[in-house]
């Protein structure tokens, strides 16, 4: 348990070192602000970061005892040349700079109801790499699709900015109808879409976005299919 | 008159190699220390050596983060009109701040016959295979009540009671279908790296299995165990 005496404190290089600048560094006895404060580590002693916890960090004092810091007063920990520990906090300035974002997402998918999650990664602050995949549940058909693609976010340090998307993938779409024997079938797909996201609070952040999908059927006409949803998403 | 021609030329001569001799450069050592003695009333500080060594570069190591907490669990769910059945699932999540957290979950079970098939002998209203009820649904938590729970007097586990709520999709009769799903769940941890989970969900979904359309509910309780990365 948090707090408990460790095994000899030894130190592992690998671990950072950190030392208390402030009067005094509190460990709870969980990651949250709820849990109770059991330990303090004085000014000028030292600590080992073992690992992190959404916004908390568990750290080993000297003597091997172990708790979770905030990161608020982890932020206020110096290195052992002095210069402050900086690490990266879910705020504004992590929404605009970041790699990974991960989201749910529900809307509609022409005409049936849609389930999407989305994982995209960032190469930079405005261009992104994106892999959604959705089911589509509908009255005459449902079936999944699968879309990769490219993102491009206008402005991303607004809390509120237009982003454009262009990609491709593939749907497997299963016919529901009784009377008619329709076979299932996979098609190539290809959409451009454009939407915009809304910064949240910490590592949220919603985002509604319209896509345009061209089905390339094996008949004589493409299917074209419009799709709309909305995405609450975190970033990290 | 000669006597004082002769003293005016000695004096002469004496105070001119007096002067040479105060000409002549001193050695390295007597001149520092002749500096030295110049500057000593001035109070300077003493010169101190300039260090030309660049401060070393603290790099700052890499730390985990274990956000993710993959498992499994296994309960029984009520499913509506064909009985309670055993079903087992995994489930995923992701913490993302100390109060939510996105889980996906994917489950099994199977559905028993209903009282009617039971009464009715040898009706038969679904197939086996249309008996499988599946499920995948994608879920934010959150975490309401978090605490410490005491076992004895030398055991304290970290604890929380959390509400969950998500969008999904059930295959079941044959048919695959929007659901909804809500609940709460007990999260106690022995580590910090393992937890426990008793977890109350309802899947709601809309279905005319029975002819007519209705919303059913499937109630289903799971005792889980899941491990943080």
């Amino acid at each position: 348990m948090a707090g408990s005496m460790a095994h000899a404190a030894d130190r592992d290089d690998k671990l950072q070192q950190l030392f208390v600048a402030e009067p005094y560094l509190e460990l709870h006895e969980g990651p949250g602000r709820g849990y109770a404060v059991t330990q303090v580590v004085p000014r000028g002693e030292s600590i080992d970061v073992l690992y992190r916890r959404t916004e908390w960090f568990r750290v080993r004092t000297r003597r091997g005892i172990e708790g979770w810091a905030s990161e608020k007063a982890m932020r206020k920990m110096l290195l052992a040349d002095g210069s402050p520990f900086e690490f990266d906090l879910g705020n504004r300035d992590g929404f605009t700079s970041h790699h990974w974002e991960l989201g749910i997402a529900a809307g509609d998918y022409g005409g049936a109801t849609l389930i999407g999650s989305r994982v995209s990664y960032s190469f930079n602050e405005q261009l992104s790499l994106e892999l959604t995949g959705s089911q589509f549940l509908g009255n005459a058909s449902d079936g999944y699709a699968a879309e990769l693609g490219l993102a491009h976010v206008y402005r991303p340090d607004w809390w509120v900015s237009p982003l454009l998307t262009l990609g491709t993938g593939a749907i497997w779409i299963h016919p529901k109808t009784t009377t008619v024997n329709t076979p299932d079938r996979s098609d190539q797909t290809a959409y451009a879409g454009a939407g915009v996201r809304v910064y949240v609070t910490r590592r949220f952040f919603l985002r509604g976005e319209f896509r345009h999908h061209l089905v390339f059927t094996s008949r004589d006409a493409n299917e074209e299919i419009n799709e709309w949803k909305l995405e609450l998403a975190f970033f990290f | 008159m000669e006597t004082r021609a002769r003293l005016l030329l000695l004096s002469l001569a004496v105070s001119l190699l007096a002067g040479c001799a105060s000409m002549r450069p001193a050695p390295p050592d007597e001149q520092s220390a002749a500096d030295t003695a110049a500057e000593e009333p001035d109070s300077a500080p003493p010169r101190v050596i300039e260090p030309e060594v660049e401060r070393r570069k603290i790099k700052v190591a890499k730390i985990d983060a274990d956000n993710i907490e993959l498992g499994g669990n296994y309960g029984f769910l009520s499913i509506e009109d064909f009985g309670s059945n055993a079903s087992w699932g995994v489930t995923a999540a992701y913490h993302v701040t100390e109060d939510f957290f996105f889980q996906g979950s994917f489950g099994r079970s199977r559905a028993s016959k209903t009282s009617y098939e039971i009464l009715g002998g040898n009706v038969q209203l679904l197939t086996p295979a249309e008996r499988r009820f599946t499920y995948y649904s994608l879920s934010l938590g959150y975490n309401l009540l978090p605490g410490e729970v005491y076992i004895g007097r030398s055991l304290a586990m970290n604890s929380a009671l959390y509400l969950i709520g998500g969008i999904g999709s059930t295959k079941f009769a044959g048919d695959q279908r929007f659901s909804l799903n809500f609940g709460a769940g007990y999260r106690l941890l022995p580590t910090d790296w393992m937890a426990i989970h008793i977890d109350v969900q309802d899947r709601v979904f809309r279905t005319d299995i029975l002819g007519t359309q209705k919303l059913v509910n499937n109630l289903g309780a799971n005792i889980g165990l899941t491990f943080f990365f």
